[in-house]
Order: structure tokens, then sequence, then C-alpha cells
């Protein structure tokens, strides 16, 4: 199928009306694509459609209701209903637009027409993740109500909202109070002016629920708590309806929000056409090509590293061409773009690749009218894109994730993904956008160079295993659990009753005890503890942080205003990784440097101001994990794998300016100026089996390193034994946190890895081993810095008195933890799989990997040493694979068992 | 102030002393009156120790400074009164014994240690809070009895007591409640009772500056100033801005100010014309210590029969029961307490007791509270909607007013005292209270013991000091009421009054029990 031919850039007008359902299908879109090169990197799957399951309204609905509605209810609709009325929660978790919304405004409508029956009131909290989609909710509920005939008025209370009279009508006069958790977590501070509403709300709405994973995620999890508290104060007990994408734990992970069982409604009874999934992987850059070597590929994601081995056209500049080429043949399309920027770019591109190819293009302006969306733009502006989206009047859109969330755009014909978005659960949800009611649907995926793109693109079963995501939130988290209690005390008394229900005794207790010695609560359990602290310790809980160490953003002086990265504050994790100053940062496709960082003051901030840099930076770290804790352990063959709780060093000590065009670094070894970070988190550790790594060493023993940069053999290994065995417990480690949002809705920036010959070094030793305590009492033994955490840990290695074993540790980077080695841990196999596949798979070629397979661009040890072959060597055995089993009978004659192993441990 | 039986000890951080003029310093040492001056540490600032012993007629210490050779030294407050300062934690550590003989002086023992390394750590992620430098407290200290320490290292109000194992320093026990209850824990601990001098976060900004009222037995009570309660910057509209460049101009005091004719004064950069009057008016009011109207407006209630002045007391910030609620009638006199002493596990007798009398009895007067709106008026509106739901609509309709929102939040009037708090504004305007030496979060711990261990319980003493309260607010309300009005003094433009809510007035907003 070699179209690189001039004679088919002639391309023929398409041919309108000879299809019933979709403008192009997969295969036409291969045959009419100008220059489309190797069948090997293109697979065209197909995604069977499924018929629509109904129920007649009058069923489930009074007739009041049921009647002024057009259409009978979806199956899914109705199930949900009837949990309703048996007074469970619920959690929907269904495809976009199958109707979600529908449920809880009928459910609103039940309740306030049986309370207007018994002359009282029905109020219900509707929570969205954004303001943007609360607007839009506003609007749709308040028709969905005039459909219905009913008087029930829905208002929006937010950040946004006027202060003073027009908040005060509100909360005293709406039925329906739409609003996210930022502002549940300020309002509840003055509870007593939502008396009304909190007393009467029989129903709480969280739309969007599984956006709340990780540290957001958690919060979400405390504000729902503290609400419920106060609704019962009120004596309210709404019933709680969650919406959520397809995910897979939606019953778990609703719970773990609510902290209440759940009715799981998941069959989904709307109808979808039949669809086509083009996985498109773009062709090989042509070296000589400058205009493919494009300055914004960098753009792509922060966290791309641009210098994969097999060098392919960027998917930034790749799927335009396919969005113009979609459009053109009269399928209007939406384009997914991971930043503001791209989708821009995107639309320019788009009419670019027109001009560049007008011989197949021969009327230039059809299927032209294409527009960017992203909530950089002014509400005006994307209602307009919106509503000529959905009228037909536009024929293409390249927007950012701003439009994956339930924006009601209509049904495209289209969908092209740029780059994989990262979690099936996304990528479902973008391409659902797709599919003109059971009418053939189109989606493209365009993949990026990332690990997960290439992965991807070399699995596209992957895809299609009936299996999503599971979503981890996670309320173990003591120090995001200790900053909510203080508001929980600041709302009403923390009193006995809130053991178990808010928290467990034990934990409520140590908390209150910790609180009361820090002069921050008074009182007594049996009577009442008030908080004493500063006022409103509301305003000092950051969503999307542990600690209360959040750095807010600002704009350097003299910039304009309309810069403003309007960012949400920063974890003092997050500011001294990637925020140090002279870091230049994308964020939302605009290109930002830190040009000052205030660790000290009290109010701690990070300044910027925009730049247009033709770099970017990548920050070097040094990290090691000190007093391990196993909590929980279990077996998996002969390997051991624990979980646990540990103190983690991480010092973000140099960074490297690299170029935006080839990933060469421009400069290295920067000082970042940062202090040195100690964190208490949670962690899992494998420990590989004693028998597996002799032979492993044994195998790999002729590995050694080029001392490319001169600068002699600082650590004493390269010419050790155990550097390949090393290499590949390093690559297992980078791979298996790589992969791990295959399997877990987790963010690979919140973990962390440690590839070490000596795991027993990073544990906390008993009491009196080598004359000290394992953890630092009162006067903080604890190192204070990496260098001296290092130096322990080798000090502890030379005093151990049996052989340690070696393996990797994987660390949640957030103070206390987030629940993602947690999960991990669970999962440990699954991720182990992945890893595996990631690897024996890549293209590369190289011992020591590429960035789409073991290589890690916030690598503390410049990715080195790797070794793929071993770490599958590890893995294969870990998974009980065959090729693991004959290791050990090659090497057990050639056991030398006299070297000492030498301390080596690798970020 | 109150209390002028005992010493008083200033606790003033170096950032306060440096880059203020010395004429706000003098202002400091002539209102507070302090016996002895404590320069918190633990910082060595030699230049702030300077000019504190300077600007000071009291005698000032340092701790970082307190060589003497000696780790420890001794430092008079008053005549009656010393206390054991020590340098630092590393000089404690060093030399324990120094302590220990210095505080076993039978000829006088010293009434409290200062350390300002002393310091609480909280980990969240462990749920711990320790105290750092328990080992050096506990090597030090006498074990078998309480030993007050006094630090910056925790914020100005805060009273813990720590028992510590002598030999180790290891945290046997924390009392909360000592200010109830302070034992020691037996001989082979160190009890040290932690008592903060350093600042406090406030909605406004942050209270640095304390004072400790002391006699033999401790601290017997613990006020807090901002910065910005002395000198220039206690006129509203002058911030520390304006007061550099009024400074610039030689002009450094109130009485300066009053001296500089108005038009000279709106010559200044930042200040205008409208500014200026308001600044005149203000330093008038501070310095003559009479309140000034700045509107037309009727007081609250001013006409017909007088506002029912109330208070309530609670059993913390975030009530359970509101078991004190004080009514004083101006019309007869009278005072009415309404107390819950026999079923503390039931909210509603009180209130349904306030509601019938006040029904019943005076169902045409109106309520007065002092910062009502953040705090009574808030919590008796949902106490009686969730209690006596039956009197909701009465209770909604009873005309409520804030005589702390109508002068200080809504800019109705100036007031004279440092700080907004009733007892400072009654005893600037000359109100003489009872004395009761408590205050609401002494009260509130009191019934909160009352309610958990059914113990005795002072009534009276309570009782008293409800009651005095709402008699202050009343003689606040009665200078204000005859106080000139607006158009009565010839300086003042009703438009002036716009936005005339002084700046200063954040430090009135309460930031805990002691504020009210």
């Amino acid at each position: 199928m070699d179209t690189d031919d001039a004679a088919d850039e002639d391309g023929t007008e398409p041919t309108d009306g000879s299809r019933e359902d979709v403008p192009v299908t997969g295969d036409e879109l291969l045959e009419t694509f100008p220059r489309y090169r190797d069948e090997e990197d293109v697979s065209v799957l197909e995604i069977p459609g499924r018929e629509a399951s109904t129920v007649p309204n009058d069923e489930v609905l009074r007739p009041e209701l049921a009647g002024p509605l057009e259409y009978d209810l979806y199956a899914h609709q109705a199930e949900a209903l009837a949990a309703l009325e048996h007074d469970e929660n619920i959690c929907v978790a269904t495809s976009t637009s199958s109707g979600k919304t529908r449920i809880y405004a009928l459910q609103i409508a039940r309740n306030v027409l049986e309370a207007r029956a018994r002359g009282e009131r029905s109020t219900a909290y509707v929570l969205y993740p954004t303001k943007a989609l609360s607007r839009d909710q506003e609007r749709e509920l308040n028709d969905f109500f005039d459909v219905l005939g009913l008087d029930i008025s829905v208002r929006v209370y937010d950040g946004d909202t006027d202060p003073g009279e027009t908040r005060r009508q509100i909360r005293e006069g709406a039925d329906v109070i739409i609003s996210n958790f930022a502002g549940v977590n300020t309002y509840l501070h003055d509870h007593d002016r939502w008396a009304r509403f909190l007393s009467t709300c029989d129903l709480v709405v969280v739309d969007e629920s599984h956006t709340y994973t990780g540290v957001h995620g958690m919060h979400v999890a405390w504000v729902i708590r503290r609400l419920k508290r106060v609704l019962e104060y009120y004596g309210a007990d709404p019933q709680f309806a969650l919406t959520s994408a397809t995910i897979g734990n939606p019953g778990e992970h609703s719970s773990a929000l609510i902290a209440e069982s759940v009715t799981v409604v998941d069959e989904d009874g709307s109808p979808t056409g039949p669809r086509e999934l083009v996985l498109w992987n773009p062709p090989a850059r042509a070296r000589a090509d400058g205009s493919d070597g494009d300055s914004a590929t960098a753009g792509g994601s922060e966290d791309e590293a641009d210098n994969a081995v097999v060098e392919r056209v960027p998917a930034s500049v790749e799927a335009p061409k396919l969005l113009s080429h979609l459009c053109y043949h009269d399928a209007q399309t939406l384009l997914f773009t991971p930043s503001r920027k791209l989708a821009e770019l995107s639309v320019k591109r788009a009419s670019t690749h027109r001009r560049d190819r007008s011989r197949y293009y021969a009327n230039p302006d059809r299927g032209s009218e294409i527009e960017p969306y992203h909530a950089g733009h002014s509400r005006t502006k994307r209602h307009g894109t919106e509503h000529r989206l959905k009228t037909g009047a536009l024929d293409g859109v390249a927007s950012t994730n701003a439009l994956e969330l339930g924006i009601n755009v209509g049904e495209m014909d289209t969908t092209v993904q740029l780059g994989y978005p990262g979690q099936r659960q996304s990528f479902w949800q973008q391409i659902g956008r797709a599919g003109r009611g059971t009418r053939r649907a189109l989606s493209v995926l365009v993949a990026g160079h990332r690990t997960l793109d290439q992965y991807v693109a070399n699995n596209p079963d992957y895809l299609l295993e009936t299996d999503v995501e599971d979503a981890v939130v996670d309320v173990d988290n003591d120090a995001v659990f200790a900053r909510h209690l203080l508001c929980a005390a600041d709302e009403l008394a923390l009193k006995g009753a809130d053991a178990g229900a808010f928290a467990e005794r034990e934990r409520l207790e140590r908390a209150v005890e910790m609180w009361c010695r820090a002069g921050r609560l008074a009182g007594h359990l049996e009577t009442g503890i008030s908080y004493v602290g500063p006022p409103r310790p509301q305003g000092s809980i950051s969503l999307y942080a542990t600690s209360g160490e959040e750095y807010a953003v600002e704009l350097a002086d003299g910039v304009d205003e309309r810069h403003d990265p309007e960012m949400e504050p920063l974890a003092e994790e997050r500011v001294l990784r990637d925020f140090h100053e002279g870091a230049v940062r994308l964020h939302e496709g605009r290109q930002y440097e830190v040009c000052a960082v205030d660790h000290d003051s009290p109010r701690p901030t990070v300044t910027l101001r925009p730049t247009d840099a033709d770099c970017y930076t990548r920050t070097r770290t040094d990290v090691t994990v000190l007093d391990a804790v196993s909590e929980e352990s279990r077996e998996i063959g002969d390997f051991t794998l624990h979980f646990g709780r540990g103190q983690v060093l991480v010092y973000h000590g140099t960074y490297d300016r690299v170029d935006v065009d080839n990933g060469d670094p421009k400069e290295q070894g920067l000082p970042t100026e940062n202090p040195p970070l100690s964190i208490e988190t949670q962690l899992c550790w494998l420990e590989v089996p004693d028998a597996l790594e002799r032979a492993l060493v044994e195998r790999y023993r002729e590995f050694s390193l080029e001392d490319e940069d001169g600068d002699g053999d600082e650590d004493g290994i390269a010419e050790t034994a155990h550097l390949g065995y090393a290499g590949g417990l390093h690559a297992a480690e980078h791979a298996t946190i790589g992969v791990a949002p295959l399997e877990l809705m987790v963010d690979k920036r919140d973990l962390g890895g440690l590839a070490t010959l000596s795991i027993d070094s990073h544990l906390e030793r008993e009491r009196g081993e080598n004359g000290t305590t394992g953890k630092g009492g009162t006067s903080g033994e604890a190192p204070r810095n990496v260098a001296a955490a290092e130096a322990t840990v080798r000090q502890i290695a030379d005093g151990l008195e049996h052989e340690p074993k070696s393996g990797w540790f994987i660390y949640d980077g957030i103070d206390g933890g987030l629940g993602f080695s947690r999960a991990i841990y669970e999962n440990f196999e699954a991720v182990a799989e992945r890893a595996r596949e990631l690897i024996a798979d890549c293209d590369c070629g190289r011992v020591d990997g590429c960035p789409a397979c073991v290589m890690d661009d916030q690598c503390g040890n410049d990715n080195q040493p790797l070794h793929r072959e071993a770490a599958v060597d590890v893995l294969d055995r870990l998974l009980g694979n065959e090729s693991g089993e004959a290791l050990e009978a090659d090497a057990a004659e050639s056991e030398s068992g006299s070297d000492r192993r030498p301390p080596l441990f690798y970020s | 102030m109150t209390n002028r039986d005992g010493a008083r000890l200033l606790a003033l951080p170096p950032s306060a002393v440096l880059g203020r003029p010395t004429e706000t310093l003098a202002d400091v040492d002539t209102t507070l009156e302090p016996d002895a001056v404590w320069l918190l540490g633990p910082e060595r600032e030699a230049r702030a120790f300077a000019r504190t012993r300077q600007m000071f007629d009291a005698p000032a210490f340092h701790p970082p400074l307190e060589t003497d050779g000696e780790v420890v030294s001794r430092q008079p407050i008053g005549t009656e009164l010393e206390i054991a300062v020590v340098r630092s934690l590393r000089a404690l550590r060093a030399s324990p014994a120094d302590v220990s003989s210095a505080l076993s002086d039978s000829r006088s023992t010293p009434i409290a240690v200062v350390c300002d390394d002393v310091t609480t750590t909280t980990r969240p992620t462990a749920l711990e809070t320790g105290l750092e430098g328990a080992a050096e407290l506990a090597a030090a200290l006498p074990p078998g009895r309480v030993t007050t320490v006094l630090t910056s290292g925790v914020p100005a109000g805060y009273d813990e007591l720590w028992h510590l194992a002598a030999e180790t320093g290891a945290i046997r026990a924390v009392e909360h409640e000592p200010q109830l209850e302070c034992e020691p824990a037996g001989d082979d601990c160190v009890s040290v009772r932690v008592r903060g001098a350093g600042p406090v976060e406030g909605y406004g900004g942050s209270a640095s500056l304390s004072v400790l009222e002391l006699d033999e037995t401790g601290v017997t009570a613990v006020d807090t100033y901002e910065r910005s309660d002395f000198g220039l910057e206690a006129v509203a509209g002058i911030g520390p801005k304006t007061a550099e460049r009024l400074a610039d101009a030689e002009v450094t005091t109130r009485a300066e100010l009053l001296e500089t004719p108005i038009d000279k004064l709106a010559g200044y950069p930042g200040v205008g014309r409208d500014s200026a009057h308001r600044m005149h008016r203000h330093a008038t009011v501070l310095e003559a210590g009479e309140p000034r109207r700045l509107t037309d407006e009727s007081l609250p209630a001013e006409s017909g029969r007088p506002p029912l002045c109330l208070d309530i007391e609670t059993d913390g910030l975030s009530p359970t029961i509101l078991w004190q609620i004080g009514v004083y009638d101006p019309a007869d006199d009278s005072y009415r307490a309404f107390v819950e002493r026999d079923d503390p596990d039931d909210p509603a007798p009180v209130l349904e007791a306030l509601c019938d009398w006040l029904f019943a009895s005076h169902p045409d007067r109106a309520l007065l509270t002092w910062n009502g709106w953040r705090f009574d008026y808030r919590h008796l509106g949902a106490f009686v909607a969730r209690h006596v739901p039956y009197y909701v609509e009465e209770w909604e309709s009873v005309p409520k007013f804030d005589l702390y929102d109508w002068a200080v939040r809504e800019g109705h009037a100036l007031l004279p005292g440092r700080t907004n708090k009733l007892e400072d504004v009654a005893g600037a305007l000359g109100y003489e209270g009872a004395e009761t030496g408590l205050d609401g979060a002494q009260t509130a711990a009191a019934y909160q013991r009352f309610l958990r261990t059914g113990e005795e319980f002072d009534w009276g003493r309570h009782e008293a000091y409800c009651e005095d309260d709402c008699r202050a607010l009343w003689h606040v309300y009665e200078r204000l009421r005859d106080a000139p009005r607006a158009t009565d003094s010839s300086d003042t433009s009703p438009a002036e009054a716009e936005g005339a809510t002084p700046s200063g007035t954040t430090g009135g907003e309460q930031t805990g029990l002691g504020d009210f």
C-alpha cells in the first residue's frame, strides 16, 4: 500500500453520498492520505457498535416526569434511578454522552416534587471539577428542567460568583447549587450561613469523579468527609451520585471518596455505532528535511525527551496534517492536543499542510473552518466555538483536554489524538467524542515518541483489553488527614462521635494529641475540641499538595497580567524539582522561565516570566532511601515484595539546559541552589533471590561503561563485575515506573525509584546494631543531605554481617505518600508484565535502551548503567517465564562467590 | 492596663526594634510600662539590643548576648521577681549543672527559665509533635516539680505542660490545660510548662509584641499587640510607608502629627487631603482617649429604649454548648444571666430560658453585642435553629446590632485603645472592670473541665466575667452616644467618612478566645 508516488498525490475529490455512515473510513484514510509510507506503521482496529437498550419512562418515573420526556430512558439510566429510589449511593461509569447528567437531574426533580408535596424543600449540591464545566452544566440543567416544566432554580456558586447579596440569595434561594471542591473546602468555614441549603440537602453529585486521584483525590475525599459531618449536624443525610468515565474500579474508587458503599452502574445502555480505530505511527523523519525538524516538538509534553533512537516525525507535526486531511474529506474532526500552544499551532499547521500539498487539495477552502479551543480563551469565545461545533459551522477544532470532560459540543465524525493521552480511561473518553448516534465513527491516534505512545503503537491490543486503569485514591496520608482535621475542628467541635465516622479512633486521638501539643487544637474529645490556631485553616489547604508548604506562583514585576499562567499553587516537591531558579517550564503550552524562588518567607513564592527560549531544562536528581520499614510483604515466586514507609532524601542539585530541537544538552550541571528535600513516604520494594542475582552477575560480568566524560571513575564502580546486573535492576526500575500508568491512574511524576545492590542498608536498623538507633530520635540524627545519607548507606553496607538483598524501590514522591506505591505493590505482576513487554519489544537495539524503553530523563545517574537484557531476565524470572529458569543452571558451576558486592544504587 | 500588682515582661522581636523610629519605641514603653524587656532570640541581634537598652527605662536582656561567662544569668523583673535566662540550648547541653544550681538557689528561686531555642516540632506524616530541647531541659531542670520555660519559639498564648523522663528527656505525657491543673508527674519526671512569647498569626498580620504578666506563681496573663498598634502607625491610614515619609519630614509622634497643618500633611506623597483629615482625627482620639463619630449615622437603637447588651460564654471556639448568656439592661441597670449548671449535655434549656424571657418580657427590645456577627449571633442563630426550632422566627425578627461592626467595620466612629478588643477599648474609655483575671479561653476550658469531671466550678467568678463584658459594652455605647456627631465638628465633611475603616483594625478581629 505504498502511496508514496506522485501520481497518487493528485488524489481525487471525495465522492459524496456513496457511504451512509462516515465521510471517511479507516481504509479510505490510508488510501487518500498523501505520501503515506509504511504499512508497518499503521494498524486499523475495528470496534463493534452497541444497540440501545431502553426502558419505558413510565416504568421508572412518575407521570409528570415521564410525560414531557421525548425519548425512553437507557437501561443504565433506569437502573441508576432505581438504585437511587432504594436509597443507595450510585456511581455511573458509562461512556461519554451516555446521558449521565440526566440521571441526577431526574433524581433532583423527583426529590423536589416529593418535598414540595409535603410542603418542604429539597436541595442538591452538584460538584464539578472545573468552573468551565459548572457554567456549561448550569445551562444544561436549567434547559432540562424547562423541558420538564419544573421551576427548579440552578445556580453556580464559586470563586467567580459576585460576593455579598448575590451569594446570600443563592445560599438562601437556590434548589441546586453548583460548585467545585475548592469552593466546598472554603465555604464549610461559614456553614451556618448555608444552614438552609445544607439542612434540606438530599443529593450530593460528584461529577467526573474519576478525575479525583492522587493528591487531589485524597484532598477531595477529606473535603467530602468534612462536608458529611456538617450535613449530619444539620440533620441531612443525602445520597451521593457519582459519575465517572470508565475506570477499572469504579466501586472501590467511589467508596474511597465518599466513605460509604456505592452501587455501580456500568452496563451502558446507550447505543454506539461501530468504530474504526487507526493507530498511526508517524513515518521516519527524513534527516535532511529541515522542515520536519520542528521547533515546537518539546512542547508536546513537559517530560518529553526528544532524542528517540528511531526518529520519527513528531506527532505534533503529523497530527495536524490528519486534521486537515479529514476536514477536507467532510469529516468534522476534533483534534486533542496536550497543550494550549499546540492547539493553536495545530490549526496553523493544518492550513500549512493544505498549501504545501496544493496539488492534492485542489479546493483549499473546502473544510477549512478550523479553530483552536482551550481554557486560555475567554468564556465568550469558547461558547462561540462550542456552538459552531454543535451546529456544524466548524469543520474541525484543535482542543486541549478542556473538551475531554463533559462540555456539550455535540458529536463529531472523527477524533484525532496528538499523542497517547496517557491513560486508557482518558483515551476512551476522548474518542467517545466521535460517533453520531449509531453511525460509524473514526478515531485516529497519532503516536508520539514517548514510552507509553510507543508501547501502545506496538501493542495495539492493549487498547482493546477490557481492563481500564484503576483510579487510585488513598486516605492513609497522615499529613493530609491532619490538615483536614484542623478544618473539621474549626467547622464543628470534634467529638468522640467522630471516631469511626471521620477517622478511626486511634488515628484521631494521635492527630488530636499532635495538634494540642502544637497549640493548634484545644479541648477534649469527650466534650469537644476546637481549633485555636491562626484564622481560617481552610485557606491553608492546597488541594494539590500534601503539606502546608505550598508556593504561590507569581508573575515577575512589570510583566503584563495577560501572561499570568494562572497556575495552582505548587507543592514544595514540585518546586524543588521543576521550578528552581533558571528552570524553563511549559505550562498549558506557554513557556516560562523561573526568575526567583523564595523558600523562606511565610508565604513562599515562585516568580515566573514568559520566555521564548530554544531550550528547556532538565533537573538532575540524587536520591536515597533510608530507614524503610516493611509493613506488609508477599512472595512472588522466590522474590519478596514489600510495602512500607521510609524516608526519602531527594536532592535536585543541578540541571541541564537542553536544546528543544534535537534534545542535545546545551549547558550541563548548572546549580539549582536548592535545599535538599526529605520526605517521609510510602514505598514498595522488590528483593531479587540470591541465586538469580549470582547467575545474572555471572552472565553480564563483562559489561562495562564507557567513561565518556573523562571525569575518571568517581565511584570506583566501572570495573565491578556487578555492573551489568546493577544495570538490569536500574533498567527494570525505570521501566516499572514508566509503565505503571498503563495499569493504574498514577502520575509518573509523583513516583520515584532507586535500584540497589544493598536493599538492607536502606532499611531501618534494629536498635543497637552499629551502635545507633534507627530513627533519629528527637535530636535529628538523620542525615540532612544526600551526600551524608549516601555515606551512611555505604557505611551500613560495610557493617552488615550478612550478604544484603538486591532489588529496587519505588516510592511516592510526595510527603506522606499518595497510595501509588501501594497500588503498585498490589498490582506488581501486571506492572512487571507491561515492563517486560516494553523492554523486550523495543526496537532500539541498544543494550542500554532508549528513551522509549528504559531511559528516563529524570534519572539521577544520567541513565547509567542500564542493561535491557539483564532487566528482561529479572522480570522473566519474576513472572515465572521459562527463560528465567534456565539461567541459574549455567551459572551454578561458575559461581565465584568471592566478589564483595559493592553498595551501588541508582535512581 | 490590667493587673498592676505583678510585674510586666515585654517580649519584643528584634524586627520590631530595628526599622522603627525611636519615638515609636518610646510609645511602646509608655503605653505598656514594662518592668523588663526581653529582646527575643535565638538569633543574635546586637544592634537591636543596643537600641532596646537605649530606648527602654526598664532593664533589658537578650538571651544570645547574656554571656557573663555563665550559661545562665539571672534577670530581675520588677522588684520582687527573678527569672533565669539561658543563652541557648547548646550552652545548656554543655553545662546542665549550671542551670540546676541556679534554679536550686534557696535564697531566691527564679519563677521561670527563658530559652528561645525551645520549640515544638510537628511531623504530620508521623502524627507526632515533639519538643526541641527536651533532652537538654530534662538534664538541667529539677525533677519532681514544674518549671516554667518561656520561649519565643512558640506563639504567645501557647501553654502546655510537658512531662519528660528525667533520664532521657523522652516525652511521658503532655497536659493541655495547665492553667486549670499544673502538677508534677513524679520524682523521675521533669515537668516543663512551656509558655510562648513568639509572634501570633492573625487575620491581618501577625501580633508580634507580647506582654507577660508575672507573679511568684509564674505567668498569669499574656496580652499581644501588633507593631502597628504604636507610634504613628497606630493612627488609621498610616502604614509603614507613610510613616517613613512622615519621619523624613520629621513627623514621628502623634503630637507632632497634630501640630502639622492639614495642608502640609496633604502635600506629602500618598497622603491626600481626606486622609490627612482622617489622620488628624484619629490621632486626636488616641491622644485624648475620647471616641469620635465620623458620620451623622445614629447609633444602633439610639432612639427609644436602649438595647439589651448581650454576651455569651461557650465551651470553645467551635461550641457544643452556649452555657452562659448574660444580658445587661441599661433601662433599669439590671443584669440577668442564663446559665446551664445542671445538665451540660443539653444546650436547649439555656436557650429556651433566654427566649422565654426575651420574647415575654422584652418583645420590642434590640440586642447589642461586641463583634457579635462573627461570634455571638452566629452561634446563637445556629443553636436556636437546632435546639429550640419553635423560636426561630421570633429570634430572627429580633433587631440585632454589633457595636464593633458599626464603629470599626462600617467606619462610623474612631475609638481609642490600641487594639479593638472590648477590654482595651472600654479600658481606654475609662471603664473599670471587675478584674476577674479570666479570658474567654480560660472560662471555656474551665467549663469543659466541669463538663468532663463534674468538679466544683466557681460560678460566681465566671458569671462576674460575663457580666463585666456586658457592662463594658454599655460603657462604650454611652461614650459613643455622648460623642459629638460628624456635623457638630468643623473639620469633617461627610464624604470623608467613606471608607474610613482604619487599617489597623484587623488586629481586633477574633483570633482566639483571648480576644473577646
